[in-house]
């Protein structure tokens, strides 16, 4: 019999990357948590008042920056596959391409806020723009630090820092990565579209 | 004759993920409201968010409770959204 027809892939026990990072990601989502049902259940008591200043935000933008996000999940999936088949420049690249992204997103997002500081918006005009400039710039913030986390790793990757064998930082840093992502999947919904 | 590329799997789910962003955009563009309209825009959201944690993350191959973690932060967290959002149309 041919050895790798015997071949069973077990699951893996631990996640993708170092398990602090885990641990980090699971705090960082409860807090979203938290913020996100403050959100919603603030609105309920000014349910009008959030509908009307939510048609002031610029979906456009929302969704550009949701399709920028998602796209450079992808890039850093595709780079966490390279450099699980030892391609470390391809590796570097596709993290410096999800980068960009991230970059872009916060281009994005500059012009969004600039837009509205230059209306008069405040955190003190009213509830709704209390919680969407908080929500949004405490994402805004994650996203930096997952830039900084990718220029990180893809700089070692490009200085051949990691292999087939040992790539848990590639690993680690896309998984934080991809929680920046999967909180603005909901937080796009939540704040630009349901009313 | 051409073959046609396969796609990887990562890529299938990328673009995917991109319809199902265009479909939540297209809500909002329309200006189209209602209960059943919201639950679905709240619904593609936590679909997105299972991919990304399934494929994405890499989660559908780990063992033990990770998977099963997320994925009932994604329902609880979405209960939650739903329930604040049906209790302000009252």
């Amino acid at each position: 019999m041919n050895a790798t027809s015997t071949t069973i892939t077990m699951p893996r026990q631990n996640p993708p990357g170092d398990l602090a990072i885990w641990i980090f990601i699971l705090a960082e989502l409860l807090v979203f948590a938290v913020l996100f049902m403050v959100y919603a259940f603030a609105r309920r008591n000014n349910v009008e008042l959030f509908n009307l200043h939510q048609l002031q935000l610029n979906r456009t933008a929302g969704l550009v920056n949701t399709i920028t996000l998602i796209t450079s999940s992808y890039f850093v999936v595709r780079a966490v596959a390279a450099i699980r088949e030892n391609r470390t420049q391809l590796c570097s690249r596709w993290l410096w391409a999800a980068f960009s992204l991230g970059a872009l997103f916060l281009l994005i997002k500059g012009f969004e806020y600039q837009h509205h500081f230059s209306m008069g918006v405040t955190l003190r005009t009213n509830s709704f723009y209390l919680f969407y400039i908080s929500l949004t710039f405490f994402h805004f913030m994650h996203v930096i630090m997952g830039m900084v986390i990718l220029a990180a790793v893809a700089l070692k990757a490009q200085r051949g820092g990691y292999s087939a064998n040992e790539h848990t930082g590639v690993e680690t840093g896309a998984s934080y990565w991809h929680m920046v992502d999967l909180v603005w999947l909901i937080l796009f919904p939540l704040v630009y579209v349901m009313h | 004759m051409t073959a046609i590329p396969k796609l990887r799997p990562c890529t299938t789910i990328w673009l995917l993920m991109l319809v199902l962003s265009l479909m939540t955009y297209a809500v909002a563009y329309l200006g189209l409201s209602g209960d059943g309209l919201m639950i679905g825009v709240l619904a593609i959201a936590l679909i997105k968010g299972q991919l990304v944690v399934d494929h994405f993350m890499g989660l559908r191959r780990v063992g033990g409770f990770w998977r099963p973690l997320l994925s009932t932060y994604l329902l609880l967290l979405g209960a939650a959204l739903a329930g604040a959002f049906f209790l302000s149309q009252g």
